[in-house]
């Protein structure tokens, strides 16, 4: 098991932090682990940007366990931008070397006096000034900290790093934290860095991760591998078409957001989709470390090959704003991984401000289709200058300063992902209730079931509360554990999948929506879950890794505990029910007014999720809950 | 006449994006599709004028069919 370790920045100081082994069986690591710290040491009275706050770095027990997409760290911080707890799962190799360098955690606190970068090696901090770096952008840093950290013999030392980029170093409120070419993207945990004037943490180490039966695990291991290889989704279509690959199925379904949410379905969506990226653009599919899936796609911009835009860029940058300039899309999401932002933020708070232009409301140049400055702005955004210094403030204190609060599409102050929800309601609940804001993944990503994966009924509430929580606990789960939520789409049987018009998967789509009882069961009875799902190989691998025992009802409901711990800690800062909301757009207007069920059912579906959840009408968790999670 | 397009992993298999034809049924149109089998275009979901169609469904002239397979991921 490896160290937690604190380092205050302002005294230049590190130390183990005390994590019990009772802690860790509770709150098993990554985001729980980070939820937990931060419960146990801020009050409800702090900022984002203080020495009270912190930033923790945290890794899983499985990560650089050798199992499937296990390379993930997790980042979690008081948010600037929502004012609430954020968390943001994320690949590349730093999590590994955290965990090769003899560390589970690491705790960020305190702000250097001017900017610095920190190098951790084996269980050594050394504390360098970053002059020079200030300013750079991030794959310069990234560049630049690998050529400070060439061994005597001239060869690279292997490493893993997180740095910011210009719109962390200005604060930006969706500034982001990068990792090689993968981003730590929601909640602005960039800013935090750049408030702390740290630039870059590298670590690199050479200490084993512990595996308890290990013969075991590399069996079950190469089990997996071939399982997620043959499943449709991890061994085909994102291999193949990477996220981009939804586009299409999106704008069937009326999901695509289009004009800043005003729609769900764009006439050029070809233009933008994963099958044209693929198709001409595609250089060579990359995945993180031990991965099988590899979702990543590599396009060239400007000459050079850099990292392909994912779903999410690409529709909120696309169809979002009525752009169909593919290449333009590849080049500002390299752009703004250069500068170190949020794409679905940023993308969504132009959106707004073209529609509030439009309007009339906010006369600020920008319009729909109009895209010729948009790299400029960008840099404005990043810098802090002229508009940007504004549009840096993202969607939500731009509609409180000049209106438009019903189409600027936020929610507790984060921007939404690429899925319009009026034809996906457990989508919409999703996103109400998610612990960080307008998350996707966070909000239990029910559309899956909503017509991507599976074809649920999109529109009906009917079932949409209890599933939402189920998928929210299990993804926790996944991600404490410090792997990929992607293996969590391999939950979904091969058959049901491949074969979408069998009588067996038109009976799930039936079924779905009334399993809310089982669910609820589960969730009040762990115990009666007393076993391996065949389909769903993390618990095992967890039991292999820890030497815990791990059961699907356990694994449900420490996913449980973490949701609760971070809805807990969110609660000191104001949560409640009146922040559970989705802008008007989206529960009062019909996207298609020929459907009258065209918008979110939020309101019943909130009271059944919150009756599920086991919380109170203000949809807080109640002290005997807490107690029989263990929270607190 | 119609207008067929396919998306996905199915695009792959088919080797092209879109094409025109002027069969009268989606029954039909399923044994059509180049470098899909039958049993293959079975497990793809159907729509039409980007509306999810039953198997019986009777073309009309300028329908625009769309074929994909279940996704994820995002």
């Amino acid at each position: 098991m490896g160290k937690v370790l604190r380092i205050n920045l302002t005294e230049q100081k590190a130390e183990e932090y005390p994590f019990s082994d009772e802690e860790r069986r509770l709150f098993i690591g990554g985001k729980t682990m980070a939820a937990k710290i931060l419960y146990d040491n801020l009050k409800g009275n702090e900022t984002a940007f203080s020495d009270e706050n912190m930033l923790v770095v945290t890794t899983g027990p499985l990560t650089g366990s050798g199992a499937p997409s296990s390379s993930r760290f997790n980042i979690s911080t008081l948010s600037p931008q929502t004012g609430y707890i954020t968390s943001s799962n994320c690949g590349g190799k730093f999590g590994y070397y955290l965990k090769r360098a003899g560390l589970d955690g690491l705790i960020l606190q305190g702000h250097f006096e001017t900017p610095h970068w920190i190098e951790i090696k084996k269980d050594k901090v050394l504390f360098h000034e970053a002059g020079e770096l200030w300013g750079m952008k991030t794959s310069e840093t990234q560049e630049y900290l690998d050529e400070k950290l060439k061994l005597p013999n001239g060869r690279l030392q292997k490493n893993g790093k997180i740095c910011i980029g210009p719109a962390g170093e200005h604060q930006v409120l969706y500034s982001c934290i990068i990792s090689n070419e993968r981003v730590s993207g929601r909640g602005g945990t960039g800013a935090v860095m750049g408030w702390m004037n740290l630039k870059a943490v590298v670590a690199s180490g050479n200490q084993e991760v512990k595996v308890m039966e290990k013969e075991k695990m590399v069996k079950h291991t190469q089990k997996w591998f071939r399982y997620l290889k043959s499943h449709p989704l991890t061994g085909n279509q994102l291999p193949r078409f990477g996220t981009a690959g939804l586009v299409s199925a999106m704008q069937m379904r009326g999901i695509l957001a289009t004009k800043n949410y005003s729609g769900g379905r764009y006439e050029d969506f070809e233009k933008i989709s994963g099958e044209v990226l693929a198709e001409k653009y595609n250089i060579v599919n990359k995945g993180c470390l031990t991965c099988p899936i590899k979702c990543a796609r590599t396009v060239e911009v400007e000459g050079k090959p850099v990292k392909g835009p994912e779903l999410e860029t690409l529709v909120l940058l696309g169809s979002g704003i009525l752009n169909h300039d593919l290449e333009a899309v590849f080049r500002w999401n390299y752009e703004l991984d250069e500068l170190g932002m949020d794409t679905i933020s940023c993308a969504n708070t132009i959106a707004y401000a073209m529609e509030a232009n439009e309007k009339g409301i906010w006369k600020n140049g920008l319009e729909f289709s109009s895209t010729e400055n948009l790299s400029r702005l960008f840099e404005e955004i990043a810098y802090g200058r002229g508009i940007g210094k504004e549009l840096g403030q993202g969607s939500r204190r731009l509609s409180e300063k000049y209106g438009g609060k019903d189409f600027a599409i936020q929610v507790k102050g984060m921007e939404l992902a690429a899925y319009e929800p009026r034809k996906a309601a457990g989508m919409g609940l999703g996103y109400a209730v998610s612990n960080r804001g307008g998350c996707h993944l966070n909000g239990g990503y029910l559309v899956i079931l909503e017509g991507l994966g599976l074809s649920v009924n999109p529109t009906t509430y009917h079932g949409k509360a209890d599933l939402t929580m189920l998928f929210q606990d299990l993804m926790e789960m996944i991600s404490a554990t410090g792997q990929c939520l992607f293996t969590s789409y391999a939950f979904f049987p091969s058959p049901l999948l491949k074969h979408p018009n069998s009588w067996y998967t038109k009976l799930a789509n039936l079924v779905l929506p009334h399993c809310g009882p089982v669910v609820r069961l589960i969730n009040k009875y762990p115990e009666i879950a007393c076993f391996h799902l065949p389909v769903f190989h993390h618990t095992k691998a967890f039991e292999y890794v820890t030497g815990m025992k791990m059961t699907f009802g356990t694994y449900i409901r420490c996913g449980e505990r973490g949701y609760n711990l971070e809805r807990e800690l969110n609660r000191r800062f104001g949560v409640d029910a009146s922040r559970d909301v989705l802008p008007k757009r989206l529960v009062a207007e019909l996207q298609d007014p020929d459907s009258p069920d065209s918008k979110v059912p939020l309101k019943k579906m909130k009271k059944i999720y919150y009756q599920a959840r086991g919380w109170d009408r203000n949809g807080l968790p109640p002290e005997k809950l807490l107690k029989k999670l263990k929270i607190g | 006449m119609i207008q067929v397009h396919i998306y996905g992993v199915a695009r792959l298999k088919a080797g092209v994006g879109s094409f025109e034809t002027n069969v009268q049924t989606l029954e039909e149109l399923k044994g059509i599709l180049p470098g899909i089998t039958r049993k293959e275009a079975d497990d793809l979901v159907v729509f039409v004028n980007e509306k999810a169609v039953k198997k019986h469904y009777r073309f009309q002239d300028g329908d625009q069919v769309s074929f994909l397979a279940p996704a994820g991921g995002g």
